[in-house]
Protein backbone atom coordinates (compact mmCIF):
# COMPACT_ATOMS: atom_id res chain seq x y z
CA UNK A 1 0.00 0.00 0.00
CA UNK A 2 1.36 3.24 -0.87
CA UNK A 3 -1.61 5.69 -0.83
CA UNK A 4 -0.78 8.61 1.29
CA UNK A 5 -0.94 8.31 4.65
CA UNK A 6 -2.64 12.07 5.23
CA UNK A 7 -5.45 10.97 2.63
CA UNK A 8 -5.91 7.59 4.75
CA UNK A 9 -6.38 9.73 7.87
CA UNK A 10 -8.71 12.27 5.86
CA UNK A 11 -5.98 14.66 6.60
CA UNK A 12 -3.94 17.48 5.03
CA UNK A 13 -0.45 18.08 5.47
CA UNK A 14 -0.65 20.72 8.02
CA UNK A 15 -2.68 19.02 10.03
CA UNK A 16 -1.33 19.01 13.88
CA UNK A 17 -0.58 15.91 15.81
CA UNK A 18 -3.24 16.23 17.79
CA UNK A 19 -5.41 16.44 15.10
CA UNK A 20 -3.98 13.08 13.64
CA UNK A 21 -4.66 11.75 17.08
CA UNK A 22 -8.04 12.25 16.92
CA UNK A 23 -8.73 10.89 13.44
CA UNK A 24 -6.60 7.85 14.30
CA UNK A 25 -9.21 7.57 17.05
CA UNK A 26 -12.24 7.98 15.32
CA UNK A 27 -10.98 5.75 12.71
CA UNK A 28 -10.63 2.62 15.33
CA UNK A 29 -13.78 3.17 16.77
CA UNK A 30 -15.48 2.62 13.01
CA UNK A 31 -12.96 0.56 11.15
CA UNK A 32 -11.19 -1.84 13.86
CA UNK A 33 -12.03 -5.48 12.30
CA UNK A 34 -12.90 -6.65 15.95
CA UNK A 35 -15.32 -3.95 16.38
CA UNK A 36 -16.88 -4.72 13.70
CA UNK A 37 -16.53 -8.93 13.44
CA UNK A 38 -19.34 -8.49 10.48
CA UNK A 39 -17.54 -6.51 8.07
CA UNK A 40 -14.96 -8.16 6.03
CA UNK A 41 -13.18 -5.04 4.08
CA UNK A 42 -12.20 -3.60 7.87
CA UNK A 43 -8.93 -5.50 8.41
CA UNK A 44 -8.06 -3.91 4.85
CA UNK A 45 -8.71 -0.68 5.97
CA UNK A 46 -7.87 -0.42 9.58
CA UNK A 47 -4.51 -1.80 7.87
CA UNK A 48 -3.91 1.26 6.34
CA UNK A 49 -5.41 3.61 9.11
CA UNK A 50 -2.96 1.65 11.67
CA UNK A 51 0.04 1.97 9.00
CA UNK A 52 -0.82 5.86 8.01
CA UNK A 53 -1.01 6.66 11.75
CA UNK A 54 2.42 4.38 12.81
CA UNK A 55 3.86 6.55 9.63
CA UNK A 56 2.91 9.95 10.92
CA UNK A 57 2.22 9.91 15.14
CA UNK A 58 6.48 9.81 15.41
CA UNK A 59 7.41 13.89 14.69
CA UNK A 60 10.75 12.07 13.50
CA UNK A 61 9.76 9.84 10.93
CA UNK A 62 6.74 12.35 10.03
CA UNK A 63 9.03 14.78 9.00
CA UNK A 64 11.16 12.11 6.97
CA UNK A 65 7.96 11.29 5.07
CA UNK A 66 7.22 14.84 4.30
CA UNK A 67 10.65 15.33 3.45
CA UNK A 68 10.44 12.49 0.61
CA UNK A 69 13.03 10.54 2.33
CA UNK A 70 10.73 7.42 3.85
CA UNK A 71 7.39 6.28 1.66
CA UNK A 72 4.34 5.31 2.80
CA UNK A 73 4.92 1.56 2.95
CA UNK A 74 8.19 2.53 5.53
CA UNK A 75 5.63 1.90 8.06
CA UNK A 76 3.42 -1.49 6.61
CA UNK A 77 2.61 -3.24 9.68
CA UNK A 78 3.30 -7.53 9.99
CA UNK A 79 1.05 -9.87 9.22
CA UNK A 80 -1.47 -9.63 12.71
CA UNK A 81 -4.37 -11.57 13.22
CA UNK A 82 -7.82 -10.31 14.60
CA UNK A 83 -9.87 -11.49 18.03
CA UNK A 84 -12.80 -11.56 16.06
CA UNK A 85 -10.73 -14.86 13.93
CA UNK A 86 -10.67 -16.71 17.06
CA UNK A 87 -14.05 -15.64 18.85
CA UNK A 88 -15.83 -18.45 17.17
CA UNK A 89 -13.19 -21.29 18.03
CA UNK A 90 -14.26 -23.96 19.94
CA UNK A 91 -13.03 -24.01 23.89
CA UNK A 92 -12.70 -20.32 23.59
CA UNK A 93 -12.03 -19.40 27.57
CA UNK A 94 -13.59 -15.97 27.05
CA UNK A 95 -16.90 -16.71 26.28
CA UNK A 96 -18.19 -17.96 29.80
CA UNK A 97 -21.40 -18.15 31.82
CA UNK A 98 -23.41 -19.59 28.31
CA UNK A 99 -26.20 -20.94 30.72
CA UNK A 100 -27.87 -23.36 28.33
CA UNK A 101 -25.30 -26.58 28.15
CA UNK A 102 -25.58 -29.92 26.78
CA UNK A 103 -27.71 -31.02 29.43
CA UNK A 104 -31.34 -30.61 29.52
CA UNK A 105 -34.43 -31.49 27.48
CA UNK A 106 -33.48 -29.21 23.27
CA UNK A 107 -37.05 -28.46 23.55
CA UNK A 108 -36.82 -25.94 26.60
CA UNK A 109 -33.35 -24.50 25.23
CA UNK A 110 -35.55 -21.23 23.85
CA UNK A 111 -37.72 -20.82 27.24
CA UNK A 112 -34.27 -21.11 29.24
CA UNK A 113 -33.09 -17.79 26.78
CA UNK A 114 -36.00 -15.97 27.45
CA UNK A 115 -35.36 -16.64 31.44
CA UNK A 116 -32.19 -15.83 31.34
CA UNK A 117 -33.35 -12.58 29.70
CA UNK A 118 -35.28 -11.49 32.67
CA UNK A 119 -32.92 -12.49 34.83
CA UNK A 120 -30.44 -9.86 34.10
CA UNK A 121 -26.93 -10.30 33.81
CA UNK A 122 -23.85 -7.99 35.35
CA UNK A 123 -21.92 -11.05 36.02
CA UNK A 124 -18.79 -9.60 34.88
CA UNK A 125 -19.05 -6.52 37.49
CA UNK A 126 -17.37 -9.00 40.23
CA UNK A 127 -17.65 -7.23 43.99
CA UNK A 128 -19.96 -5.09 43.54
CA UNK A 129 -22.59 -6.72 45.70
CA UNK A 130 -23.68 -9.68 42.41
CA UNK A 131 -23.25 -12.91 42.50
CA UNK A 132 -20.58 -12.99 40.35
CA UNK A 133 -19.50 -16.95 38.41
CA UNK A 134 -15.66 -17.72 38.71
CA UNK A 135 -13.20 -17.43 36.20
CA UNK A 136 -12.48 -20.33 33.68
CA UNK A 137 -8.93 -21.57 34.28
CA UNK A 138 -7.10 -22.71 31.38
CA UNK A 139 -4.30 -26.05 32.21
CA UNK A 140 -2.31 -27.74 29.17
CA UNK A 141 -2.71 -31.50 29.16
CA UNK A 142 0.18 -33.53 27.54
CA UNK A 143 -1.62 -36.99 26.52
CA UNK A 144 0.35 -39.88 25.54
CA UNK A 145 -0.63 -40.84 21.66
CA UNK A 146 -2.18 -44.38 22.31
CA UNK A 147 -4.52 -42.80 25.19
CA UNK A 148 -5.46 -39.89 22.99
CA UNK A 149 -6.26 -42.73 20.07
CA UNK A 150 -7.85 -44.84 22.59
CA UNK A 151 -9.93 -43.06 25.45
CA UNK A 152 -8.87 -42.78 28.69
CA UNK A 153 -8.44 -41.28 32.09
CA UNK A 154 -5.37 -39.12 33.12
CA UNK A 155 -5.03 -37.46 36.46
CA UNK A 156 -3.96 -33.76 36.49
CA UNK A 157 -3.34 -31.63 39.51
CA UNK A 158 -5.52 -28.47 40.27
CA UNK A 159 -3.48 -25.30 41.31
CA UNK A 160 -5.21 -25.93 45.08
CA UNK A 161 -3.22 -28.90 45.20
CA UNK A 162 -6.21 -30.87 44.70
CA UNK A 163 -6.52 -33.62 41.58
CA UNK A 164 -9.07 -34.88 39.38
CA UNK A 165 -9.24 -37.50 36.60
CA UNK A 166 -10.21 -35.89 33.71
CA UNK A 167 -11.14 -38.41 30.95
CA UNK A 168 -9.81 -38.29 27.47
CA UNK A 169 -12.74 -38.96 24.56
CA UNK A 170 -11.95 -41.15 22.46
CA UNK A 171 -9.97 -39.91 18.86
CA UNK A 172 -8.59 -36.92 20.70
CA UNK A 173 -6.68 -34.62 19.12
CA UNK A 174 -3.97 -32.19 19.41
CA UNK A 175 -5.18 -28.55 20.81
CA UNK A 176 -8.72 -30.11 21.68
CA UNK A 177 -10.09 -28.35 24.67
CA UNK A 178 -11.96 -29.80 27.68
CA UNK A 179 -14.46 -28.00 29.89
CA UNK A 180 -14.76 -29.63 33.49
CA UNK A 181 -17.90 -27.46 34.76
CA UNK A 182 -17.30 -25.81 37.92
CA UNK A 183 -13.80 -26.79 38.62
CA UNK A 184 -12.41 -23.17 37.38
CA UNK A 185 -11.96 -20.22 40.00
CA UNK A 186 -14.62 -19.46 42.86
CA UNK A 187 -17.72 -17.64 42.35
CA UNK A 188 -18.41 -14.52 45.09
CA UNK A 189 -21.77 -13.71 46.20
CA UNK A 190 -22.89 -16.94 45.67
CA UNK A 191 -21.81 -17.32 41.89
CA UNK A 192 -21.46 -20.72 40.49
CA UNK A 193 -17.60 -21.57 40.73
CA UNK A 194 -16.24 -21.00 36.66
CA UNK A 195 -15.19 -24.02 34.27
CA UNK A 196 -11.62 -25.65 34.12
CA UNK A 197 -10.60 -25.73 30.18
CA UNK A 198 -8.35 -28.47 29.50
CA UNK A 199 -5.94 -27.98 26.17
CA UNK A 200 -4.88 -31.05 25.01
CA UNK A 201 -1.36 -31.85 23.36
CA UNK A 202 -1.23 -35.18 22.10
CA UNK A 203 1.79 -36.71 22.20
CA UNK A 204 4.11 -38.81 19.70
CA UNK A 205 4.58 -42.55 19.54
CA UNK A 206 7.84 -44.40 18.61
CA UNK A 207 5.73 -46.69 15.97
CA UNK A 208 2.11 -45.24 14.75
CA UNK A 209 2.08 -41.69 13.30
CA UNK A 210 -1.24 -39.98 13.36
CA UNK A 211 -2.84 -37.93 10.13
CA UNK A 212 -6.68 -37.09 11.41
CA UNK A 213 -8.17 -40.23 12.13
CA UNK A 214 -5.63 -42.60 9.74
CA UNK A 215 -2.75 -43.94 11.57
CA UNK A 216 0.55 -44.91 9.49
CA UNK A 217 2.69 -47.11 10.79
CA UNK A 218 5.93 -48.77 8.73
CA UNK A 219 5.91 -52.60 9.10
CA UNK A 220 9.61 -54.45 8.11
CA UNK A 221 8.94 -57.38 5.83
CA UNK A 222 11.72 -60.00 4.90
CA UNK A 223 12.32 -60.92 1.11
CA UNK A 224 10.64 -63.95 1.07
CA UNK A 225 7.27 -62.52 2.46
CA UNK A 226 7.86 -59.59 -0.29
CA UNK A 227 8.52 -62.54 -2.95
CA UNK A 228 6.01 -64.94 -1.97
CA UNK A 229 3.61 -63.16 -0.27
CA UNK A 230 2.76 -64.17 3.35
CA UNK A 231 0.22 -63.77 6.58
CA UNK A 232 1.89 -61.86 9.01
CA UNK A 233 0.97 -60.23 12.40
CA UNK A 234 0.76 -56.26 12.11
CA UNK A 235 0.53 -54.05 14.99
CA UNK A 236 -2.90 -51.64 15.58
CA UNK A 237 -3.96 -48.86 17.93
CA UNK A 238 -6.24 -52.26 19.24
CA UNK A 239 -3.14 -54.52 19.25
CA UNK A 240 -2.24 -56.97 16.41
CA UNK A 241 -3.93 -58.04 13.84
CA UNK A 242 -3.42 -60.52 10.86
CA UNK A 243 -2.39 -59.02 7.33
CA UNK A 244 -1.95 -60.91 3.94
CA UNK A 245 0.89 -59.66 2.24
CA UNK A 246 0.32 -60.12 -1.67
CA UNK A 247 3.00 -61.91 -3.57
CA UNK A 248 5.85 -59.66 -5.27
CA UNK A 249 5.17 -56.90 -3.24
CA UNK A 250 7.59 -53.79 -3.26
CA UNK A 251 8.77 -51.53 -0.61
CA UNK A 252 6.85 -48.99 -0.06
CA UNK A 253 3.54 -50.15 -1.09
CA UNK A 254 0.72 -48.96 1.47
CA UNK A 255 -2.11 -51.41 2.95
CA UNK A 256 -5.23 -50.19 3.92
CA UNK A 257 -6.53 -51.89 7.15
CA UNK A 258 -10.16 -50.05 6.47
CA UNK A 259 -11.53 -48.93 9.85
CA UNK A 260 -8.66 -49.82 12.24
CA UNK A 261 -7.67 -46.82 12.57
CA UNK A 262 -9.16 -44.27 15.57
CA UNK A 263 -12.64 -44.79 16.32
CA UNK A 264 -14.72 -41.11 17.28
CA UNK A 265 -18.22 -40.85 19.08
CA UNK A 266 -20.68 -39.99 17.70
CA UNK A 267 -21.11 -42.01 14.70
CA UNK A 268 -18.71 -41.00 12.62
CA UNK A 269 -16.87 -43.81 10.41
CA UNK A 270 -13.95 -44.59 12.33
CA UNK A 271 -10.33 -43.54 10.42
CA UNK A 272 -7.86 -46.35 8.73
CA UNK A 273 -4.51 -47.89 9.42
CA UNK A 274 -2.17 -47.46 6.29
CA UNK A 275 0.92 -49.58 6.83
CA UNK A 276 3.31 -49.25 4.51
CA UNK A 277 5.92 -52.55 3.68
CA UNK A 278 9.40 -52.02 4.01
CA UNK A 279 11.64 -54.88 2.66
CA UNK A 280 14.17 -55.20 5.52
CA UNK A 281 17.79 -57.86 4.42
CA UNK A 282 18.41 -60.35 6.79
CA UNK A 283 20.99 -59.05 9.11
CA UNK A 284 24.16 -61.22 7.45
CA UNK A 285 23.90 -62.57 3.96
CA UNK A 286 24.42 -65.64 4.01
CA UNK A 287 26.05 -68.01 1.14
CA UNK A 288 22.78 -69.83 -0.45
CA UNK A 289 21.09 -65.97 0.08
CA UNK A 290 24.62 -64.89 -2.13
CA UNK A 291 25.12 -67.50 -4.68
CA UNK A 292 21.47 -67.27 -5.38
CA UNK A 293 21.51 -63.73 -6.01
CA UNK A 294 24.76 -64.17 -8.21
CA UNK A 295 23.18 -66.52 -10.07
CA UNK A 296 19.44 -64.71 -10.65
CA UNK A 297 21.07 -61.74 -11.75
CA UNK A 298 23.37 -63.12 -14.41
CA UNK A 299 20.10 -64.74 -15.72
CA UNK A 300 17.56 -62.09 -15.05
CA UNK A 301 17.79 -58.88 -17.17
CA UNK A 302 15.20 -56.12 -14.98
CA UNK A 303 16.06 -52.55 -14.76
CA UNK A 304 13.43 -50.68 -12.48
CA UNK A 305 15.41 -47.68 -12.58
CA UNK A 306 14.66 -47.45 -17.04
CA UNK A 307 11.87 -44.83 -16.79
CA UNK A 308 13.02 -43.00 -14.35
CA UNK A 309 16.40 -42.67 -16.04
CA UNK A 310 14.90 -41.93 -19.31
CA UNK A 311 12.59 -39.26 -17.93
CA UNK A 312 14.87 -37.61 -16.09
CA UNK A 313 16.45 -36.67 -19.24
CA UNK A 314 13.65 -35.24 -21.01
CA UNK B 1 1.26 -28.84 18.30
CA UNK B 2 -1.08 -25.70 19.63
CA UNK B 3 1.40 -23.02 19.83
CA UNK B 4 2.20 -21.05 23.14
CA UNK B 5 4.01 -17.69 24.22
CA UNK B 6 5.90 -16.79 27.46
CA UNK B 7 4.96 -13.87 28.88
CA UNK B 8 8.45 -12.09 27.82
CA UNK B 9 7.51 -12.97 24.27
CA UNK B 10 3.99 -11.57 24.34
CA UNK B 11 6.04 -8.26 25.15
CA UNK B 12 8.29 -8.98 22.26
CA UNK B 13 5.40 -10.07 19.76
CA UNK B 14 3.09 -7.08 20.51
CA UNK B 15 3.17 -3.64 19.54
CA UNK B 16 2.91 -1.48 22.60
CA UNK B 17 2.90 -4.13 25.16
CA UNK B 18 4.68 -3.87 28.34
CA UNK B 19 5.19 -5.42 31.43
CA UNK B 20 3.26 -3.33 33.68
CA UNK B 21 0.24 -3.69 31.33
CA UNK B 22 0.33 -7.01 31.11
CA UNK B 23 0.27 -7.35 34.88
CA UNK B 24 -2.78 -5.05 34.62
CA UNK B 25 -4.69 -7.64 32.17
CA UNK B 26 -3.82 -10.88 34.23
CA UNK B 27 -5.55 -8.50 36.94
CA UNK B 28 -8.06 -7.43 35.88
CA UNK B 29 -9.09 -10.82 34.40
CA UNK B 30 -9.28 -9.63 30.87
CA UNK B 31 -6.73 -12.46 30.14
CA UNK B 32 -6.47 -15.43 31.12
CA UNK B 33 -3.59 -17.51 31.22
CA UNK B 34 -3.00 -20.97 30.65
CA UNK B 35 -1.66 -22.78 33.53
CA UNK B 36 0.72 -25.53 33.05
CA UNK B 37 -0.33 -29.15 34.54
CA UNK B 38 2.82 -29.19 36.66
CA UNK B 39 3.66 -25.44 38.15
CA UNK B 40 6.54 -25.45 37.35
CA UNK B 41 7.57 -21.93 38.70
CA UNK B 42 3.74 -21.11 38.03
CA UNK B 43 5.25 -19.76 34.88
CA UNK B 44 1.93 -18.81 32.50
CA UNK B 45 2.09 -19.29 28.95
CA UNK B 46 -0.05 -17.51 26.38
CA UNK B 47 -1.95 -19.14 23.07
CA UNK B 48 -3.10 -17.58 19.43
CA UNK B 49 -6.10 -16.43 20.71
CA UNK B 50 -4.64 -14.59 24.06
CA UNK B 51 -2.16 -12.92 21.67
CA UNK B 52 -5.02 -11.95 19.27
CA UNK B 53 -6.95 -10.49 22.47
CA UNK B 54 -4.13 -8.53 24.00
CA UNK B 55 -3.31 -7.21 20.36
CA UNK B 56 -7.02 -5.81 20.39
CA UNK B 57 -6.75 -4.53 24.30
CA UNK B 58 -3.35 -2.48 23.62
CA UNK B 59 -5.17 -0.89 20.14
CA UNK B 60 -8.14 0.20 22.05
CA UNK B 61 -5.79 1.06 25.17
CA UNK B 62 -3.46 3.39 22.70
CA UNK B 63 -6.25 4.04 20.00
CA UNK B 64 -8.86 4.99 22.08
CA UNK B 65 -7.08 5.70 25.47
CA UNK B 66 -8.76 3.42 27.64
CA UNK B 67 -8.12 2.90 30.70
CA UNK B 68 -8.66 -0.51 32.69
CA UNK B 69 -11.98 -0.12 34.00
CA UNK B 70 -13.13 0.89 30.31
CA UNK B 71 -10.84 -1.75 28.89
CA UNK B 72 -13.13 -4.43 30.75
CA UNK B 73 -16.41 -3.04 29.92
CA UNK B 74 -15.48 -2.72 26.38
CA UNK B 75 -13.98 -6.66 26.44
CA UNK B 76 -17.20 -7.84 28.02
CA UNK B 77 -19.41 -6.52 25.40
CA UNK B 78 -17.14 -7.50 22.53
CA UNK B 79 -17.70 -11.20 24.63
CA UNK B 80 -21.19 -11.25 24.80
CA UNK B 81 -21.38 -9.97 21.14
CA UNK B 82 -19.18 -12.88 19.79
CA UNK B 83 -21.66 -15.30 21.86
CA UNK B 84 -24.63 -13.48 20.89
CA UNK B 85 -23.33 -13.95 17.21
CA UNK B 86 -22.67 -17.25 17.70
CA UNK B 87 -25.86 -18.27 18.80
CA UNK B 88 -27.42 -16.26 16.53
CA UNK B 89 -25.23 -18.43 13.65
CA UNK B 90 -26.50 -21.96 15.44
CA UNK B 91 -30.05 -21.06 15.38
CA UNK B 92 -29.84 -19.63 11.67
CA UNK B 93 -28.30 -23.26 11.13
CA UNK B 94 -30.45 -24.99 12.66
CA UNK B 95 -33.46 -23.50 10.94
CA UNK B 96 -31.92 -23.73 7.29
CA UNK B 97 -32.07 -27.43 7.87
CA UNK B 98 -35.89 -26.80 8.43
CA UNK B 99 -38.91 -27.52 6.33
CA UNK B 100 -39.62 -24.62 4.10
CA UNK B 101 -43.03 -23.82 6.26
CA UNK B 102 -41.16 -24.10 9.41
CA UNK B 103 -38.27 -21.82 7.64
CA UNK B 104 -41.67 -19.69 6.84
CA UNK B 105 -42.83 -19.25 10.38
CA UNK B 106 -39.83 -18.15 11.58
CA UNK B 107 -38.86 -15.82 9.42
CA UNK B 108 -41.43 -14.17 9.60
CA UNK B 109 -41.86 -13.99 13.17
CA UNK B 110 -38.28 -12.58 13.13
CA UNK B 111 -39.38 -9.69 10.07
CA UNK B 112 -42.43 -8.79 12.50
CA UNK B 113 -39.94 -8.09 15.37
CA UNK B 114 -37.58 -5.39 13.44
CA UNK B 115 -40.50 -3.43 12.55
Amino acid sequence: MTTDPYTTLGLTRSATSGEIKAAYRKLVRTHHPDLHPDDAGAEARFKAIAAAYDLLKDPATRARFDAGEIDAAGAERPQRQYYRDFADAPGNPYQQGRGFGPQGDPADIFAEILRQRTRGGGADFAGQGFAAGGTDLRYTLEVPFLVAARGGELPITLPDGGSIAVKIPQGAHDGQTLRLRGKGGPGSGGGPAGDALIILTVGSHPMFRREGDDIHVTLPITIDEAVLGAKVSAPTIAGPVSLTIPTGTSSGRVMRLRGRGVARSGGRPAGDQLVELRIVLPPAIDDSLRDFMTEWRETHAHNPRADLLNEAMT
Amino acid sequence: MTDQRTEDEVIAIIPGMTRTRLVAFLQAEVILPIRRKTFEGNAPVFGRIDIARMQLLCDLADGLDLDDDALGVVMSLIDQLHMARRDLRVLALAVEAEAPDVRARIGAAFRNSRR
